[in-house]
């Protein structure tokens, strides 16, 4: 179906418009796949120096799932996001399902290592039913929401949303994955926020997050190892914090010294040197500073914005609530974790390892937003019918 | 443009709030923008200092200590690899962090908290090593750490050196030991490139050849990431190893000269001096014991002596022995403060006896009057200056009389003027020697005629004897590799200020000045002279080297890093590498002698060993000092020497305070041996010195069976002795059958 590029001749008549694969919004994907493969470099050149390994081990992987990624969006392109809607309940309820599976045999503590806190480990492969449900809980909530086709969410409506959402965050934060549960809320918030929620519902959302969050500090859910991001966030010199302050004070070292110009490709020092732990997933905006400079962040920046707003462009466009809704949703997941994952880089939110989407190594982070693409783009492809 | 596409947006609201997710990421956006803008413009100059620091390290890569050989090359101080457990300075930063660590490794490594914690908190190790918290672990121990590393941040295991003296404690002083760094050349050292907590030599050949032995420090600098992780090494400097040495000293000679000594120590305490009954002038002339307090006869002492043989053609020191003597091992055996406190006890520890201090090498330390053993040298001095011929006479009448001084003076007992000889038997009448030239006076040993030689050049010329003394190293440090030598003392202006000034003598009664007194007393040998045995070993050798001087050498020889093991206990020196040798000896000054000044002395030190003795104007032989010694069991075999007793009045000139010195050289070019030996406190020179350096010369013949040298057991901690008594040996070259020692000396 793409084969064909779209018509460019006289004054690009859409000859077709009843044709998805005409409509694709060839900006948002070719800004998307810049990023993808800008990330692959940043990937390169933070794992390059780890000891031990070929120096191409992370890169080769990271264009593997690329690859599979791309493959998976086609397929959530060519589905029309109304049938994907249908079946929303069966993805939400069988990823509930996973989700309370992981929990119950992890505390079990039945493994023998297919089972993780986190994921099921089939040979090669992760599967995070948390990754999953992001896309399912995006799709159940938006349908949820639309249905009513109100231009204002009803009481009723917005307290079902709320138990629909809360089933599957609360399962996430017991696992206990902070990180991937403020995502979903984040994206829950957007569609709220599009859906026409009276400011109080929004704040009955945030005091609830607040609350579970509180709970689970109580309730020793969230490990030690947790709060000390949180702490060093206040505290990056205090020499008691150890590794963890450490990691934040190179990558904002990482970062400064880049200055304006960057210190050249594979010529930083730090992230470049492995100084940073883990800075392939949790800093790679490190890597991009202290290689390419205020110069280099600010073309990366200026690409997710462009993405963003192509985004927020088809949530306008959209020929439906849903569409809107869907890709309200989106669009929130992405400003949270990008404005996350950079702002823990420098040192002004805490260090929750989210990845940089598009750009962080690890196929989980790329398929998920790649599959969510595939849904923006089809609210984009199917506009006009 | 898009917004008039809105028609399928349910209401103006909608794109109303879409305007307000918008803005949301617009803030977004900027605030990370402004954050950024900050981070790589206005800070970045501060940050890339700081990056510097942490992200290479530089480790420090230890050379190993040069080693040292005996002549035969023995290794007598040899590295052994030890593991020591050391903690990265890193991980100690946090105070808690540091006491749970220390708190879970205790166990492991059988040390103390409060042990690790002082070695935190000594400001002694170096930042570029891991702080060493436990020496020496064993394999196990050590593979048990570094399996349970995540239980252990930043404790490490490395190789390291320990030094070991396999023949301990054979020539302990003569090898030394290694100590800390003294804090007052703390800066020193580290302007040298060592490391503070770093062992140094601290005596014998070990501090002075430290620059050989030493080697110096390697450096590698690594990259290494946030976990402390070494990713690659940057640049390297390799650690250059220390020189290997070899001594002259050979271990088969030096145990020997160690077990004489000690066992003719040990003899000689079982012997007693009279304490004769004398008048005494000061109380009115009552006769009475010379010491009240004391029984008729009083055992010697014998606390202390030393040996000391060299090679008089080259100055090379084969064998230097000192008694009491010490363990070396005890300086890196780990054990307490309070235990070594007990071993060795300062000179401000309560009852500590001088005689009995271990850590003192009386041979290059030893600050002694020497008696007898120096007429050859003021005998010299008669000679060369002009004031005798070889064969001029002087009649020996038992007394001296000093001409110089006005004779009213002399009778008011404010000054000493008559000098007489030692007493002759069981009387108390001074020997009388009758004609006596250079020869049969250092064969009799005729005090009378080297006390006029005293007051003569004093006369012709104030410190002409010691000007003329002095050629023959006296007085002057000899060069000794071996530090803290002792300088010696020749009596002068300078010297009786230098006293005065600091009270040794009492400036109510004594003169800031030489006088002629002073020069009757150096002529014999007693008085303010003083000397180290090495110093008489070194002037003795020089006779027996027609006047050449050599320069006395422990070192024989130094040889590139790493001269490999041989047999068991040896190095293969075939396989050495040499740098430098010392075997042809330096001769650091000629004396001017003349053949005929030089044969009376040496004559004259003949015949004090093989007689015959004088024959006195009443017709009686008057033997000399040594030749009752020599007559028997001393073979034509062994080699011919010459030499020279010495007695030297200590305390109170009680006859139990004498000590007992005997120099000798060889007269066989081919076994040139010089010999001398100096016992305190053990009688006469012919009773306590001589045989032990008559056992020492029947050995080098090879006329004694020696025991074979073998490799030490290992040091046992629980012991009190400073050094475990080296087995005795055979006493028969000590006794003489007839042996009544001429009390002349």
């Amino acid at each position: 179906m793409l084969q064909r590029k779209p018509d460019s001749g006289l004054g690009n008549i859409r000859s077709s418009p009843g044709d998805p694969s005409r409509n694709i919004d060839w900006i948002l994907l070719v800004v998307q796949m810049l990023l993808t493969i800008a990330g692959c470099f940043v990937v390169f050149s933070a794992t390059r120096t780890e000891p031990n390994i070929d120096p191409y081990t992370y890169v080769t992987r990271q264009v593997i799932f690329a690859i599979a990624a791309v493959v998976l969006m086609f397929i959530v392109m060519s589905i029309d996001y109304e049938w994907l809607k249908e079946r929303s309940r069966l993805l939400f309820t069988l990823t509930v399902g996973a989700l309370l599976a992981l929990l119950v045999l992890a505390q079990a503590g039945v493994g023998g290592g297919v089972i993780t806190d986190i994921a099921f480990s089939v040979g090669p492969i992760n599967l995070q039913p948390a990754e999953f449900a992001k896309f399912a809980v995006l799709l159940v909530l938006a349908g949820y929401i639309a249905d009513e086709g109100l231009s204002e969410i009803s009481y009723p409506r917005f307290v079902g949303a709320l138990m629909i959402v809360g089933i599957p965050a609360v399962l996430v934060i017991a696992q206990p994955d902070l990180g991937t549960a403020s995502v979903i809320i984040s994206s829950v918030m957007g569609v709220l926020l599009v859906a026409g929620a009276k400011l109080r519902y929004i704040l009955i959302v945030s005091a609830l997050s607040l609350f579970t969050l509180l709970t689970a500090l109580a309730s020793g859910l969230v490990n030690s190892y947790q709060l000390l991001r949180f702490r060093v966030l206040f505290d990056q010199d205090n020499p008691e914090l150890g590794d963890a302050a450490l990691q934040v004070r190179n990558a904002i070292r990482a970062v400064g010294t880049g200055g304006v110009f960057g210190k050249g490709w594979l010529q930083g020092d730090l992230t470049n040197g492995g100084d940073i732990p883990v800075a392939w997933a949790d800093f790679p905006f490190a890597a991009v500073g202290e290689q390419f400079g205020l110069i280099g962040c600010g073309v990366l920046l200026f690409m997710f914005a462009v993405a963003l707003f192509r985004v927020w462009r088809i949530a306008h466009l959209s020929r439906d609530l849903l569409g809107t809704y869907i890709c309200a949703g989106v669009f929130t997941m992405m400003l949270w974790q990008l404005f996350q994952n950079v702002g823990m880089t420098l040192g002004i939110l805490p260090v929750t390892g989210l990845p940089m989407p598009f750009i962080s190594y690890g196929g989980s982070g790329l398929f998920t937003y790649f599959a969510m693409m595939g849904l923006v783009q089809s609210v984009h492809m199917r506009r006009m019918r | 443009m898009w917004f008039g596409q809105t028609g399928q947006m349910a209401s103006d609201k909608r794109a109303a709030r879409l305007g307000v997710l918008a803005a949301v990421a617009v803030l977004l956006f900027g605030a990370l923008g402004v954050r950024l803008w900050f981070l790589q413009t206005v800070e970045a100059t501060d940050l890339q200092d700081s990056v510097e620091v942490e992200r290479t390290k530089t480790v420090r890569l230890v050379p190993e200590r040069g080693r040292i050989f005996d002549a035969d090359g023995r290794i007598l101080a040899d590295n052994e690899r030890i593991l020591t457990v050391g903690i990265d300075w890193e991980v100690m930063r946090d105070k808690n962090d540091r006491s749970q660590l220390f708190k879970r490794l205790s166990g492991w490594i059988d040390t103390p908290v409060a042990e690790m914690e002082r070695r935190y908190n000594a400001n002694l190790y170096s930042p570029y090593l891991p702080m060493p918290v436990k020496e020496d672990i064993d394999e196990p121990t050590a593979s048990a750490l570094m399996e349970r590393s995540e239980d252990f941040p930043g404790v490490q295991v490395e190789l390291g050196w320990r030094r070991a003296y396999p023949y301990a404690p054979l020539a302990s002083p003569v090898i030394g030991y290694l100590g800390l760094i003294p804090e007052e050349q703390a800066d020193e050292y580290v302007r040298r490139g060592y490391v503070l907590s770093e062992q140094v030599g601290s005596d014998g050949i070990e501090l002075s050849m430290e620059d050989t032995l030493h080697g110096k420090w390697g450096e590698k600098v690594v990259r290494v990431n946030a976990a402390g992780q070494i990713l690659e090494e940057i640049s390297r400097r390799e650690a250059i190893n220390g020189q290997d040495i070899q001594l002259s000293i050979d271990l088969d000679v030096q145990q020997y000269a160690e077990q004489i000594l000690q066992t003719q120590l040990k003899l000689r305490r079982t012997f007693t001096a009279k304490n004769p009954i004398v008048t005494k002038e000061e109380k009115g002339g009552i006769k009475e014991r010379i010491d009240p307090s004391s029984p008729p006869e009083v055992n010697y002492k014998a606390p202390a002596g030393s040996v000391i043989v060299t090679n008089q053609k080259n100055g090379q020191i084969s064998a230097m022995a000192t008694y009491p003597t010490f363990d070396h091992r005890w300086f890196n055996s780990g054990i307490s403060g309070d235990k070594f406190a007990e071993l060795f006890p300062g000179e401000d520890s309560e009852g500590f006896d001088p005689d009995k201090a271990t850590l003192l090498n009386r041979a290059v330390q030893g600050q002694y009057n020497l008696g007898s053993s120096f007429k050859p040298f003021t005998a010299y001095a008669a000679l060369h200056s002009g004031f005798m011929e070889p064969g001029s006479f002087y009649e020996d009448q038992g007394t001296y009389k000093m001409r110089s001084i006005d004779p009213a003076e002399c009778r008011s007992g404010r000054v000493r003027c008559e000098f007489r000889n030692s007493n002759c038997g069981d009387s108390n009448l001074p020997c009388v020697y009758g004609s006596v030239n250079v020869q049969t006076a250092l064969a009799v040993s005729s005090d009378t005629f080297f006390y006029r030689i005293g007051e003569e050049l004093f006369l012709r010329r104030e410190n002409l004897l010691r000007d003329e003394v002095k050629r023959w190293g006296f007085g002057q440090e000899t060069g000794v590799d071996l530090p803290y030598e002792f300088d010696g003392r020749v009596p002068d202006d300078q010297l009786k200020r230098d006293l005065i000034a600091s009270e040794a003598l009492d400036p109510d009664t004594d003169v800031d000045r030489l006088l002629a007194g002073d020069n009757v007393q150096t002529a014999i040998g007693q008085g303010l002279l003083a000397a180290s045995p090495l110093q008489v070993a070194q002037a003795y050798a020089a006779l027996g080297n027609r006047g050449a001087i050599n320069t006395p050498r422990v070192v024989r020889a130094i040889y590139k890093p790493g001269v490999p093991n041989g047999t068991p206990g040896y190095v293969d020196l075939s396989k050495a590498k040499l740098v430098q040798s010392f075997l042809k000896g330096g001769v650091s000054s000629q004396v001017p002698i003349d053949g005929d000044a030089l044969q009376a002395i040496v004559s004259g030190l003949r015949q004090n060993i093989t007689g015959p003795g004088v024959t006195l104007p009443d017709g009686g032989v008057r033997s000399t000092t040594a030749e009752e010694l020599f007559e028997i069991g001393y073979p034509e075999q062994a080699i011919p020497i010459a030499g020279k007793t010495g007695t030297a009045q200590g305390s109170k000139s009680l006859p139990w305070n004498d000590s007992s010195a005997f120099a000798a050289f060889s007269l066989d070019d081919t076994r040139p041996y010089t010999v001398v030996a100096y016992l305190e406190k053990a009688g006469f020179g012919s009773q306590g010195a001589a045989p032990v350096v008559k056992c020492m010369y029947l050995a080098l013949s090879g006329l004694i069976q020696t025991r074979p040298v073998e490799l030490a057991d290992p040091l046992d901690l629980d012991s009190t002795e400073v050094a475990a008594d080296v087995p005795a040996a055979d006493t028969k070259c000590l006794e003489s059958s007839n042996f009544d020692p001429n009390p002349a000396d």
